[in-house]
């Protein structure tokens, strides 16, 4: 291989391979057809999307479902959490429950959330918040459980009240959990935010993306699909450069 | 010694068991007199329940959303373990196709659906490709990890015995992969049972999702509650299942980390 090409990026390659591959595979062969949009015709139709505000409307809800969702999660969570870890019987009772509740993906409650709310964007950051609050609060648990009890021993020594031992011991110790569960609940709440408006009809990037679909418009939607795909990565980019930077001594 | 053990066992069971016995208890009470037609009393939705599910739809609903989950996640597994095994054998194919990787995965796994409806319509093969394509990626991503990082140890001692490259995978790469695999397969058990569903709410017709999607469209409320019931069952419930499997077949790694 010359010098000059090696100096490319692998993945700069690697998508332009891709996208050469899917351009064939769109023009010739059994999948060839109106229902198959060809990379060319996708990225045409993203270029025609991006210079509409209807599209930047969609983003823009899509993203405050996310974010409304996601503060309200680390609201409720943390301090939740906290209270639940400060005692062994409160941790080990609601661990179960927390847990059961943990695994339910919020798309199954989509049906009873159409009805208790309505196909609307509180709707989505309904699931927004159910799809991350139980995680994030047994998470923050374990980390106030798994405090130093060395340190705790000391703080009772010095009769430091209970503020003051959440404060100096609970938090730090917890901190690194919650940065966990943070980084998790970030990638889920942009998820279950284009999930809720694809099969909810919570309005955002979803509710587009099935508008473009039920529409039979096959380059819009591969082009949504596309600018999903770009999105994600550039989130999951950003949250590991930004963890970098937190905990700047891990990783290197 | 048995007495103790068994102690600390109804000991566990109490400590966790009493709260949802309550939640529960309390949500049947509470709302007894309800007469909001979004919260219909929880015996009623119980009655209705039993009649639904117990076990009359069960063939027409339950039957195929189960196959379809279960036909597109052992496509995916099949396939994600076999190209993983093979990508990961070549670091040098793994660098340029692992971007590609990575960008399908970071597309949300229900987002995929639409091509797929696009492309096959409604029926039972749609459902099953969505599963498929979404479940291989987080499967390829671990086995791609499995298979790359063999402790070197093991890999001179193997050279050392002479084993053949086909020994060297199976015998050495394959299981020592199977704890970080069994990861992957986690992840991707849990968006087959995503995708399985809204696969159905997308595409009209039958399954677990499709009913109560139905049922809700229709204002049907006591016939969805009891849908979002028993996908909440059986989310928690495969879920358990999972974890079983993963316990008895990974017996060994666990036994091992155990001794260390």
């Amino acid at each position: 291989m010359p010098a000059a090409l090696r100096r490319i990026p692998a993945g700069m390659i690697s998508a332009i391979v891709a996208l050469i591959v899917w351009q064939i595979i769109g023009s010739v062969g059994p999948l060839a057809g109106d229902s198959f949009a060809t990379a060319s015709e996708a990225i045409a139709a993203l270029w025609m999307l991006l210079s509409k505000p209807e599209f930047w409307l969609a983003f823009w809800e899509t993203f405050q479902m996310a974010a409304i969702g996601f503060a309200i999660s680390v609201a409720v969570s943390v301090p939740l959490g906290i209270l639940i870890g400060l005692s062994r019987f409160s941790y080990r009772s609601s661990k179960f429950v927390f847990d059961v509740l943990k695994v339910i993906p919020p798309i199954v409650l989509i049906p009873i959330a159409i009805l208790v709310i309505g196909p609307t964007m509180a709707m989505g950051v309904a699931l927004v918040v159910f799809a991350n609050v139980f995680s994030m609060a047994i998470q923050t648990a374990y980390g106030v459980r798994d405090a130093d009890p060395v340190l705790l021993e000391t703080m009772r020594c010095y009769r430091m009240n209970i503020w003051q031992q959440i404060q100096y011991a609970r938090l730090p110790s917890a901190a690194v959990q919650i940065g966990i569960a943070m980084r998790l609940a970030l990638g889920a709440s942009l998820v279950v935010a284009i999930v809720s408006g694809l099969v909810g009809g919570a309005g955002g990037l979803g509710s587009f993306l099935a508008l473009t679909q039920s529409s039979g418009n096959a380059d819009q939607t591969y082009a949504v699909i596309l600018f999903l795909g770009i999105i994600g990565v550039a989130l999951s980019r950003m949250l590991v450069r930004g963890q970098r930077r937190i905990i700047f001594w891990s990783g290197r | 010694m048995i007495a103790r053990r068994l102690w600390h066992w109804i000991l566990a069971i109490l400590i966790a068991g009493w709260l949802p016995v309550i939640l529960i208890v309390w949500w049947w009470n509470a709302s007894a007199t309800s007469d909001n037609p979004f919260f219909p009393p929880l015996e009623v939705i119980w009655e209705q329940f039993k009649l639904n599910w117990i076990f009359a739809n069960v063939s027409v609903h339950l039957v195929p959303s189960m196959q379809n989950l279960f036909t597109g996640f052992a496509i995916a597994v099949v396939l994600g373990i076999g190209l993983g095994t093979l990508i990961g054998s070549s670091p040098g194919a793994s660098r340029y196709i692992e971007p590609i990787i990575d960008f399908f995965r970071s597309i949300p796994a229900v987002a995929l659906v639409p091509i797929f409806i696009l492309l096959l319509g409604f029926d039972s093969s749609m459902r099953i490709a969505s599963i498929a394509f979404a479940t291989m990626f987080p499967i390829l991503i671990a086995t791609i990890e499995g298979i790359r990082t063999t402790n070197v140890v093991l890999l001179d001692t193997a050279s050392v015995f002479r084993l053949s490259r086909a020994q060297v995978l199976w015998r050495v790469r394959l299981p020592n992969a199977m704890p970080i695999i069994f990861g992957g397969l986690q992840v991707a058990f849990q968006i087959a049972f995503i995708v399985t569903i809204a696969s159905e709410y997308l595409g009209s017709g039958f399954g677990l999702g499709a009913f109560t999607l139905i049922a809700t469209d229709s204002f049907m409320i006591i016939d969805a509650w009891t849908g979002v019931l028993l996908l909440c069952m059986l989310g928690y419930t495969l879920s358990l299942v999972f974890d079983i499997v993963e316990r008895i077949s990974l017996g060994w790694y666990y036994g091992q980390k155990k001794l260390a």
